[in-house]
């Protein structure tokens, strides 16, 4: 009994944290990933990919409390913050373009 | 688990937690809808609705004689029908305080009307909770809060459009808190999901740099002069010339856009050579104007820029605009009121389906969580009637007395806490009291304004006034509410109990 409450806090503290840690990460690398990738001017690129965000945000907390696994539902979290950074930050000169 | 029982889970929680912050924030927004009538109830030298006649460079007088600091900037803006007099801010260049002031309309000289909070204390409050850049922060959360509640709320509600239709009073407790809760809920839903988005939304360039930092390389000045479409100039160290009128390029600035008033008019570093004299548009017919900022040399009075803002900030005023509701009058101002009330009425509901719940469960500790409901759904109600008072007591020539407003409104909020902790056992009567006091200091506030000043209901009604009128007739109007409760909750507690019971026994 008392194992099963601990596993239950353990699940609801992965939960949170992916909601609020996950869902910014996220969020954050998709603005980031859309700035740099959006075919629009620089300054309606940064605004509009900016503007998703909190879209985004409110998605991933919403996926993190409906996914089954409370572990895994980390690996999508970190694959796309990892993948959506790296696409946006090693962009080069593209992501300085007016 | 079933998706509708986690999101149960997650609109429980994750809908309580940020409750008493968000019923601060939509409370202190619903008032702002009016915040510029209740400043004028908050100084009597608007009451009579004179219109100022004074002139840009009269006011900038005012700040060349009163001021000697070097100034970073200082900003303008003319009379409106809501707002009837010159209001002044400026930025000190060493401290980067920043001070403000608005002139007597009825004086012909720039006179500074008494300090006061204004109706503006609670877009403040709204915004970031009088506690600048973290309050900021904490205010977007809370949105994000509100925004997943939102969505979750829709996930878990199968009859979304039945329920509408569905109010049972008479049920027991939790039942007809539920019904209540969904009611406002569902009414206001599309409102509330738009001002949350919208409003985390104004803040975005903080909340979210992630696209700046990665297309501007974090170079801020520049992202803002490119999505703006703003001028900027660098300062020389030079002393400036003497500055040409600001009336003058006021009217310049009518003549470029065909028409058109003038909104704010600010003056960047003034006291050197590059000067720089913005002219912003005043557009009330759109929901986001695109402000077409006109830049002039201060000393020449050459036309340097004209702004041409992106798309992208277009279409973020627009969202701004959405959210501020300063188009479309005072019916749209209503609607806003109407529905920021909805929204702390499924607050306060979806708190006590919580309650109900636990207290059918025989949960102990549940007076605590009664005791912080009426510390902030009564409290922040009573210390804002509470600030009206002290604006109108504490006396005109009273140093700092904006500040002291300021104390009065927070003393009052923590006299409110104490109370709702001492009585947490028996919470009927201090809602009872609580509602009498705020009877008693809503009812009053129309009295207390007759006796401080010109602007009284009757004068104000005879001149057609409605504006002014409708501030005092508003609170009489809460205050009749809150008695009229406060003599219901009196009479009914034995009525309500057998209810109850009869209730239980029919649905068992």
């Amino acid at each position: 009994m008392s194992r099963n409450v601990s596993i239950n806090r353990w699940n609801i503290a992965s939960r949170v944290l992916a909601a609020l840690v996950g869902g910014y990460a996220v969020a954050y690398a998709v603005t980031a990933f859309l700035a740099v990738y959006l075919p629009l001017a620089r300054p309606d690129r940064v605004v509009f990919s900016s503007l998703a965000s909190f879209a985004v945000w409110t998605a991933v907390a919403i996926y993190v409390f409906a996914a089954r696994s409370a572990t895994r539902l980390w690996l999508p979290i970190i694959g796309v913050t990892a993948v959506l950074c790296l696409a946006a930050f090693l962009s080069g000169d593209w992501r300085v373009r007016p | 688990m079933k998706l509708r029982q986690s999101m149960a889970g997650l609109h429980t929680w994750g809908g309580l937690l940020p409750s008493w912050l968000l019923f601060v924030i939509i409370f202190a927004g619903t008032v702002a809808c009016f915040d510029k009538e209740l400043t004028r109830w908050m100084r009597p030298a608007l009451h009579d609705g004179v219109v100022s006649s004074l002139g840009a460079d009269d006011v900038r007088g005012w700040l060349q004689q009163n001021v000697s600091e070097e100034l970073h900037a200082f900003w303008m803006h003319g009379p409106t029908e809501r707002e009837p007099y010159w209001r002044l801010g400026w930025e000190v260049d060493a401290t980067k305080t920043i001070h403000n002031v608005a002139f007597d309309p009825r004086s012909a000289q720039a006179e500074p009307m008494a300090e006061t909070v204004g109706g503006e204390f609670f877009f403040k409050l709204h915004y970031n909770l009088h506690a600048g850049d973290i309050g900021m922060y904490i205010v977007g959360l809370a949105g994000m809060f509100m925004l997943v509640a939102l969505v979750s709320g829709v996930i878990i509600h199968r009859r979304i459009f039945k329920d509408f239709f569905t109010l049972r009073p008479k049920a027991n407790g939790q039942r007809a808190w539920l019904d209540a809760h969904n009611l406002f809920g569902v009414v206001g839903f599309p409102f509330h999901l738009v001002l949350a988005y919208t409003g985390v939304a104004i803040f975005v360039a903080s909340y979210m740099p992630a696209a700046a930092q990665v297309s501007y390389s974090g170079n801020v000045m520049q992202y803002f002069g490119e999505v703006m479409g703003s001028f900027e100039r660098e300062e020389v160290g030079q002393p400036p010339p003497a500055p040409v009128s600001l009336d003058a390029l006021i009217v310049e600035s009518q003549r470029q856009w065909g028409g058109g008033e003038a909104g704010w008019v600010s003056v960047h570093h003034p006291d050197d050579a590059s000067a720089v004299v913005d002219v912003r548009r005043r557009d009330r017919s759109r929901i986001g104007s695109p402000q077409d900022t006109l830049s002039y040399d201060a000393g020449t009075g050459e036309l340097l820029n004209r702004q041409d803002a992106s798309t992208g900030y277009r279409a973020y005023l627009w969202l701004a605009g959405l959210h501020m509701a300063q188009f479309g009058g005072t019916l749209v101002r209503l609607l806003y009121l109407l529905m920021g009330l909805a929204g702390c009425a499924m607050l306060v509901g979806g708190l006590q389906v919580w309650l109900a719940k636990r207290e059918q469960r025989g949960d102990a500790s549940v007076v605590w969580v009664r005791a912080l409901n009426a510390s902030v759904f009564a409290g922040l109600p009573l210390a804002s009637l509470a600030l009206l008072w002290g604006n109108r007591l504490i006396p005109a020539g009273f140093a700092e007395r904006a500040v002291a407003e300021g104390w009065v409104f927070a003393g009052a909020w923590l006299l409110v806490a104490l109370w709702s902790v001492l009585r947490r056992q028996q919470g009927r009567r201090l809602l009872r009291e609580q509602l009498l006091l705020g009877a008693v200091l809503a009812l009053g506030l129309p009295i207390i304004n007759a006796l401080t000043s010109d602007g009284h209901l009757i004068a104000s009604l005879g001149r057609g006034d409605w504006v002014l009128a409708s501030v005092d007739l508003f609170l009489m109007v809460a205050g009749l509410v809150c008695a009229a409760s406060a003599w219901r909750l009196n009479t009914t507690p034995a009525a309500a109990a057998a209810r109850g019971r009869a209730a239980r026994i029919q649905e068992a």
